[in-house]
This record gives structure tokens, sequence and C-alpha cells, in this order.
């Protein structure tokens, strides 16, 4: 059974986001790629505001003593 | 007691082991005077007030940062007797004393990593926009603390946070501030950044951010810095080491990490503006088509024009070269035997002749023939 792919940082979705945002902004852009492009676009956008809305900070106390000498 | 006889050696080795059971540490405020340091790495000076004066002994490690004679210090060390050089206090630590001291240690400090270029801004580097991983070095059940996860919380979601809980104040503060600097340093997997940082307080309470131990591991820290101290008229020496200051426990979240409302506001508004490029990218292929339509007509109707010029031109010269025209202006066609008769040569007297006007036909007979027009 393939393993679940982990899941994306916030930073990788931004990062491929921004490629995707940059394709468009180019001279050259193909109507058959840009349909696929910005439905890729889309769900990235849905994935990022998902994070946004849900993840949570997780604290972790370090257990090394700084008092030790 | 009274009888025992003692070598020297003996007898100092007595009065240390009386000295570490009765006084372990001892803490002695007073005015600093004799300081010297010998070799880079010997330190002595004297501590006195109007009726005393005590001899210390210990290395640059232990000094917060440049002293010189006339400041207010407080030592914390350990009563030894020498065997050679007689009594002396070994120094564990030492901490300027009152507003006045504590502001010119500070000054002297200042001025000597100035010198070195510890607060040069070329050496500060830009802090992640969206770190993964905080090092947090703080006071646990610290205001401080609080505020600073309250604000992250309210901000950003996904941070993994780790926290040093260290003295943020008092004699252990320098040595546990340094040693938690170097071991988020010293991690495989370090963070994205160090935050350190407490509220505000005395400028006794905040003196451990301006020792030179804490103010040399923040500049040398591998992770990017950002530090926090006091309110916000305070400003320590750390806080110019770091890669950027923030004025407050609160500020430092708010510089940390971006605020999701408004970045959840800027996707909304890039989606919108990809909807858009896509519309009119459709709208620019639509145009092409349109633009492509047009050109293709023009020169359909460019073409018909020269084909109804051309017959036009065809249809006048075919005008010009009707016989019947010119039956009609008054010419006629003679004929001799179906045959067209254009010269005088072509007949001779009594020959019959059909002579064709724009009407009709006439058959005559030749009875004289001229030459000439």
């Amino acid at each position: 059974m393939a393993k679940a792919k982990p899941a994306k940082t916030y930073q990788q979705l931004s990062d491929e986001f921004a490629e995707l945002t940059a394709w468009f902004e180019s001279d050259q852009v193909n109507l058959d790629e840009a349909v696929e492009k910005y439905e890729q676009a889309m769900e990235l956008l849905a994935q990022m505001e998902t994070f946004l809305k849900t993840a949570q900070n997780k604290l972790k106390r370090i257990s090394v003593k700084f008092d030790e000498t | 007691m009274q009888d025992l006889v003692l070598a020297p050696a003996d007898f100092v080795a007595l009065i240390n082991q009386t000295l570490e059971s009765a006084y372990p540490s001892v803490i002695i405020e007073g005015e600093l005077t004799n300081f010297r340091v010998s070799k880079n790495r010997w330190v002595y000076f004297d501590l006195q007030d109007d009726q005393a004066s005590v001899k210390f002994f210990g290395t640059v490690y232990n000094l917060p940062g440049p002293l010189e004679d006339g400041l207010k210090i407080r030592v914390t060390g350990l009563p030894r007797l020498h065997p050679r050089f007689g009594f002396s206090v070994n120094i564990v630590s030492i901490a300027a004393v009152g507003e006045g001291s504590i502001k010119k240690t500070a000054q002297l400090l200042a001025a000597k990593l100035e010198a070195e270029g510890l607060f040069d801004p070329a050496r500060k580097r830009v802090l992640p926009p969206i770190p993964q991983t905080i090092g947090l070095i703080t006071a646990a059940n610290s205001a401080a603390y609080a505020d600073f996860i309250k604000i992250l919380n309210e901000r950003w979601g996904g941070v993994e946070i780790r926290l040093a809980d260290v003295y943020v104040q008092g004699a252990q503060a320098p040595s546990q501030l340094v040693k938690a600097i170097e071991h988020f340093s010293q991690l495989p997997a370090p963070p994205d950044v160090l935050v350190i940082t407490r509220g505000g307080g005395s400028i006794e309470d905040l003196a451990a951010f301006s020792d030179e131990r804490v103010v040399r591991a923040v500049a040398a820290s591998r992770v990017p810095t950002l530090v926090a101290i006091g309110h916000e008229v305070d400003t320590s020496l750390a806080e110019l080491a770091a890669d950027q200051r923030a004025s407050t426990p609160t500020n430092a979240a708010q510089i940390a990490v971006p605020n999701r409302s408004e970045v959840i506001a800027g996707l909304q508004a890039a989606g919108k503006s990809l909807g858009l490029s896509l519309a009119q990218n459709f709208q620019a292929a639509l145009s092409d088509l349109a633009q492509g339509g047009e050109y293709l007509t023009a020169q359909v109707n460019l073409l018909l024009k020269n084909v109804q010029e051309s017959l036009v031109s065809n249809r006048r010269l075919a005008t010009l070269f009707d016989p019947h025209a010119a039956l009609k202006r008054g010419y006629a066609i003679a004929s001799k035997a179906e045959t067209h008769v254009s010269s005088i040569k072509q007949v001779k007297l009594n020959d019959s002749l059909a002579v064709q006007l724009s009407d009709g036909k006439i058959d005559s007979k030749i009875i004289k023939i001229t030459g000439g027009i």
C-alpha cells in the first residue's frame, strides 16, 4: 500500500501559488494550460485558507537545564 | 584546639574548610577600587566602604563587561584563604548596582562592542517571513511569555514553539541566557528564529540583557534573533546586537509572524486577480479571433471589389468594341457574299453589296468606285 504524501507546509503551498501567479503574469499564456493552472491555483488557495483558519501552534518546553554548570 | 600546632598548609586548609562550611557563598556590595586585569585573563580588585576593603580575584569570564574604579558593584563569590597570597573572595558573578553604575557599565560596554562592530547594521539578518519553528527564551511564568504566546496564537498557527525557560533577572540570568542561546545555535535542526524577551522592570531587573556575555551570545547566534526587552523606552545592549529589535513582547509576536486575517484577505484578493487574469486571457483570445475575422472579411471584400471593377472595365471595353454601337452612330457594315468589305480593292462595278445598318439591311449594286475617304 502506498504511503500517504506528507502534508505540505504553508510555505510550500505559498511558493507553489506564487509560481502559478508568475505564470499568469508572463507574456505567453496558453489558454488550455491557463484553465488547468487556474484550477490548481484555486485549490492551493483553498488549502492555504484552511491552514490559516485551523492550524494551531505547538509548544514544546525543552528539557535542558540551563542552570547546570 | 589551643595546643594544636599546625603547618601553614594545614592551617590554610582548615580555614578554607571552615569558610566553605560557614559561608559557602557571600554577596558583597561596595565601591570598586584597584581594578586590574592581568595577562588578559586574571581579574583583581577591591571592594571598599568607609571602614573596610576586601580583595577579590577571578577571571575575565566572570565580568559582566568593562569595569572601572568608582563603580558600585555587587559581587557573589566564595571566600578563600590562598596559601601564598592571603585572603580574597573568588568571584562567581558581578553586577553593577544602582542606576548610575548600571548606566555607566552599559556605556563602557556599548562603546567597546560598538568599536568591535557588534551593532553594525550590515551584520543584521532578515528574519524569515513565516517561521515554522521559534526558539523562545524567556521566563515561563512571566507576563512577557503570556503576552507573546497570546498574540502569536491570535495572529498565526502551525508554528512549533520551543521554550527555554530561564531566569531573566538576577545573578543566574546571564549564564542561563547564554546557555539557552548556545543550545539553540548548536541544534542539528535549529529553529528558524530565536525570540528573547522579558517584560519591563527596573534598570537592575533588565541588567542581564546588557551583560557582555549575553550581548556577545546574541551577536554570535547562528539563528536569526529577535530581542524584545522591557517597555518601549528601554533599550538593552542585547537588542542592539540582535538582528531585529521589538519594543515589547507583544510587538515581538507581531514581528515574528504575519497576521492570518490580513493574509486571508490577501489570498482572496489574489484569487480574484487570478480569475480576472484568466478572463482577460480569454477576452484577448476572443479579440484576436474577432480581429482575424474582420481581416478576412476585409480581404474578401477587397477581392470582390477588384473583381467588380474588372467587370465594369471589361464591360466598357466590350461596349467600345460592340459593332451595334458603331451602327447606331451611323456607321455601316458592307459585305459581299457574306464577306466583310473594308477596301475598294475587294469590289468592282456592278457587284452586289449588302449594307448592314443599325435597324436593317440594304442590298445594293456598285455603280461607282472612288478612292480615298
